[in-house]
């Protein structure tokens, strides 16, 4: 089973740099996420690690064969690499089979016909989708297409399955279910998954470790809620999220060790963390999660619903404090005039510290309201 | 009783009033409205011209009569229905087995060469880092922009020599001394191969086209499941533009089946003879013409065996649908030393197809002796005095000869009020058969918009000469050259139309709607400045269809009225310096109106024909 490690991975089309300087070890077994927004260079990443895309510079190792070095001119073709692909748009052939779809891998490995046919039938029968074996893909839905494809990647038995948006075309309810099921299957197969999204709910839920990638930048390498909780950075801690963090610019003045005085939506407030800081500047970002914002008639701070979001489960309330929109997430139904007043506080040991001009995460603490 | 008619009555009157209603709201909207106008349109101008043909070929002409009653001691007279045409046709060795054969082996050789060639070409150009890609794709579609007999004509030019035909002595001989045997001035073989490379770009256009379009993931899945560049090839890239191949197949088979210019100037000469020869010939024998009606229907049956033939196969389920995937960056294949080599030849070769014809006619036009490079002269372009000679009434240089501005400008207006009619024909109809896809009546709208794809020209000319003798106000006008022109190009004009619709979805047009916008309005500010380009291809290419035709219209008019027929008389009279003259002059003129649209537009053929 192999680890795959990037070292200085750059991807160049002219001027314009796809993918910057990207260091990354993906582990062995592991559910890798590569999430970001289009454009920032995820996709970019996979195929150039699946070898459908040639870098610019550095180097890609599986365990301890390289497969790509920019330096010692080595560019393993894909199809030596061994790894499984599944596409966004399926690319399933038109004008073969379901079954001469999923065989065509193992035709080109030269199985033999009856293990072939074998292997074949399990697959139909683990993606349930035995009934389409003789049918041509465009006499299929997107959903029953997708289980083809999965299918088909999975039959050589990849011990590396990459995965580009394989979900964004599927409406949301079958989006949910194939999430389940891709989760199941990473268990059962024990391979290494590397998955591309833009969606961070699918990157929150799914993956072992997710790289947070912008313009081409890693942002943040880490399991998921530590990516939730410790936003590295201002923009990792506005993508991951939903509704998205608040974030308030604020005033901070280092009061002792770890602790700081905070000036921010007209209140003044003590900041503390669980460590000691620096601060560059006076000039912050506080950031705050929805689920911190608890709604109450003795709540600190005074503003207006703004608009309220019931979804049933959760109700999201939009807040205006002065100039600043606040997003507050309660537990339950509830439902406010719009323009009505709110109280609300600030709760929690989760409140985030971020230099603005660099947008670097400086602390993590507890922000207490003064009175 | 009386309240029982009232209440029939009125139940009647209910009905006419909501059929009435039906009718009126099933019209009020546009794309019913043009689809039914064009559905009835179309119906008479190919249900009529084939009726005509129909009856032209059981019906007794006054010499056919003479000559079938002295023959066959039969006692027809004028008028009369007979089945003596067939017979007389399809027992004749001569004038119609051996010709059919001839013709469908040229057509069937021409589609391989074209393929072969347009082919390569197209996977040079979409799937290899190839050097100048721009530069080849655009000077590659030359022989198609060129008049079919432009390859033709150099090839005689060229190979010609003192042993074979009429002796001229053509570019090889006089400079090398060598002669190359008959069968490679004149027969099967300079016509297979001129007929391939003059379509050779048109299986570019359409196999590049889907290879372009297609989407890069289908063959990196297979490269991921470790399948080699050749297994890629056989199992995924070519089924899938399979399609595309016959397609062009289709297109490049009826097209040779119908070519009547290039069997004349390097087929008859060397004694090969094809249908569309013979047709001509039978048609301008009096005792003789009912067979040429004979034969344009054998020509018509095949153009719709072959259509059919095609229906059938990209009617099966396996849907070729290619859907265009995200990731556009096809890794193109590394030709790496054989880069400069390739490029080399293909350099060579588009120089032979694409620039030496231009030379070649410039060196002819000024030859005092043809092939003789040391009588060179410009007399030919410049003489303010007849030029005399054995050039019966050629009148004075050709670019102060009345007659030939005359003809020129006679094709440069027919051709613009012809691309004109049929461009915004082509638009109407692709957006009446996209707005009503999927029922019937699109789907005849788009098949009878193809039918005169099918109909060979030169037959096409002679069902108008047909109809012109019963509406005999059309004779000899403009009007019918206009008429048979429109018709005839229809087909691409439509294709091209619909195609570029489709890429449309219904709601822009909705959108426009919503605010209010008439349906005027929707198409001129809304549809046509979307798919500007290919609009205005679809005026481009019956623009320059029509600069080139000859065989559509020379039995309709007299030589002096187009340029190509002028071209075709001075061939005749063997004023081989005014006919490659006048040759270069239309070549010249077609490939600067496309490069200038192109420019001005960004339309071009290859969007014309219906490629992308």
């Amino acid at each position: 089973m192999p680890k795959i490690t990037l070292t200085n991975v750059t991807k160049q089309w002219g001027k314009f740099i796809a993918v910057n300087d990207l260091n990354l070890e993906i582990e062995d077994g592991s559910f890798v996420t590569l999430l970001g927004s289009s454009g920032c260079g995820k996709t970019t990443t996979l195929r150039m690690i699946a070898g459908l895309e040639t870098p610019t510079k550095g180097e890609i190792r599986f365990d301890d064969r390289i497969v790509f070095s920019s330096e010692k001119n080595i560019n393993i073709p894909p199809a030596k690499r061994e790894v499984g692909f599944l596409f966004q748009n399926y690319a399933l052939w038109p004008h073969m089979t379901v079954t001469q779809n999923i065989a065509f891998g193992l035709e080109t490995l030269k199985w033999k016909k009856s293990d072939i046919s074998a292997r074949v039938a399990e697959m139909l029968r683990i993606m349930r989708i035995e009934q389409f074996a003789q049918r041509y893909p465009a006499e299929l839905s997107g959903g029953q297409q997708q289980r083809v494809a999965i299918a088909r990647t999975l039959a050589p038995k990849p011990r590396v399955l990459f995965m580009d948006e394989p979900l964004s075309n599927l409406d949301a309810k079958l989006r949910g279910e194939m999430r389940t099921e891709l989760k199941r299957l990473h268990k059962d197969t024990a391979s290494t998954f590397v998955y591309v999204t833009h969606d961070q709910l699918e990157a929150m839920t799914l993956s072992s470790k997710i790289c947070m990638m912008n313009e081409g930048v890693l942002q943040q390498y880490a399991p998921p809620l530590e990516v939730y909780n410790h936003p590295a950075n201002l923009f990792v801690a506005d993508f991951v999220g939903n509704p998205s963090m608040n974030i308030i610019q604020a005033r901070a003045k280092k009061t002792a060790p770890a602790a700081a005085e905070i000036d921010f939506l007209g209140q003044k407030a003590l900041f503390r963390a669980g460590e000691d800081f620096d601060l560059n500047s006076e000039n912050v970002s506080v950031g705050i999660r929805p689920e911190f914002l608890p709604i109450s008639p003795s709540g600190d701070i005074e503003g207006l619903a703004y608009s309220t979001l019931p979804a049933g489960m959760e109700t999201t309330v939009k807040i205006k404090v002065d100039d600043t929109i606040l997003s507050s997430v309660v537990f339950g139904a509830i439902d406010y005039e719009t323009d009505a007043p709110v109280r609300f506080s600030v709760s929690g040991s989760g409140i985030l510290l971020f230099d603005r001009s660099s947008g670097r995460n400086i602390a993590v603490g507890s922000l207490t309201v003064r009175k | 009783m009386v309240q029982a008619m009232n209440k029939s009555d009125k139940k009647g009157q209910n009905r006419i009033s909501s059929l009435l209603y039906a009718v009126k709201s099933y019209f009020s909207v546009q794309a019913n409205v043009l689809i039914v106008l064009f559905a009835v349109l179309l119906l008479v101008l190919t249900v009529y011209p084939i009726y005509s043909v129909i009856r032209s070929a059981v019906t007794v002409g006054r010499m056919e009569a003479m000559r079938y009653n002295t023959l066959m001691h039969t006692k027809l007279s004028e008028g009369d229905l007979t089945i003596l045409n067939f017979r007389a046709l399809l027992t004749n060795e001569s004038t119609f087995w051996k010709p059919l054969w001839n013709s469908l082996r040229m057509s069937a050789y021409a589609s391989l060469i074209a393929i072969l060639v347009g082919g390569t070409f197209a996977f040079l150009i979409t799937r290899t880092d190839i050097h100048c890609k721009k530069f080849f794709s655009s000077v590659f579609i030359f022989p198609y922009i060129m008049p079919s007999w432009t390859l033709a004509l150099v090839w005689k030019n060229v190979f010609a020599n003192s042993g074979v035909g009429t002796g001229v002595v053509g570019m090889l001989e006089s400079l090398t001394g060598i002669c190359v045997p008959s069968w490679v001035v004149y027969g099967i073989f300079p016509c297979a191969l001129v007929m391939g490379i003059h379509y050779a770009p048109f299986a570019y256009i359409l196999i590049g086209g889907t290879l372009r379009n297609m989407d890069a993931n289908l063959e990196e899945a297979a490269t991921i499941l470790q399948a080699s560049r050749g297994r890629i090839l056989r199992k995924i890239t070519i089924p899938i533009v399979m399609p595309a191949l016959f397609s062009t197949v289709l297109l490049v088979f009826s097209s040779t089946m119908a070519s009547y210019a290039v069997p004349v100037f390097v087929g008859s000469p060397g004694n090969f003879f094809v249908l569309s020869t013979q047709l001509s010939s039978l048609y301008n024998t009096m005792a003789t013409k009912g067979q040429a009606f004979v034969m344009t229907i054998v020509l018509i049956l095949f153009g719709v065996m072959l259509l059919g033939i095609n229906l059938w196969f990209t009617g099966k389920r396996k849907s070729f649908t290619t859907v265009t995937g995200k990731s556009g960056q096809v890794s193109y294949i590394r030709l790496g030393k054989a880069n400069n080599i390739i490029a080399a030849f293909l350099v060579i070769m588009l120089f032979l197809i694409a620039i030496f014809p231009i030379i070649s006619f410039a060196l002819e036009s000024m030859c005092e002796v043809q092939g003789d490079y040391s009588t060179l002269t410009l007399k030919y372009w410049l003489s303010r005095e007849d030029i005399g000679g054995f050039a019966v009434n050629a009148g004075h240089g050709i670019l102060f000869n009345g007659m030939i501005w005359q003809a020129l400008w006679g094709s440069i207006k027919l051709s613009l009020i012809v691309s004109l009619i049929v461009g915004t024909c082509g638009i109407l109809i692709g957006y009446a058969v996209a707005r009503k896809r999927g029922t019937k009546l699109a789907g005849l709208v788009s098949g009878l918009a193809f039918f005169p794809y099918l109909v060979p020209s030169m037959a096409f000319g002679a069902i108008f000469l047909a109809v012109s003798t019963r509406l005999t106000f059309l004779r000899g006008t403009l009007m019918l050259l206009v008429i048979v022109g429109a018709v005839k190009y229809l087909p691409f004009a439509s294709r091209s139309g619909t195609n570029s619709m489709m890429q449309l979805s219904g709601e822009i047009e909705e959108a426009a709607v919503i605010v209010g916008a008439s349906w005027p309005k929707r198409m001129l500010r809304v549809l046509f400045p979307i798919q500007k380009s290919s609009f205005i291809s679809g005026y481009l290419l019956p623009f320059i269809s029509c600069m080139r035709e000859l065989s559509l219209f020379v039995l309709l008019t007299t030589s002096g009225t187009l340029i190509t027929t002028l071209l075709s008389y001075f061939d005749e009279k063997a004023v081989t310096q005014m006919s490659n003259g006048i040759n270069l002059l239309i070549v010249i003129i077609v490939l600067l109106v496309n490069f200038t649209i192109n420019r001005l537009t960004g339309a071009s053929i290859d969007k014309g024909v219906g490629g992308n």
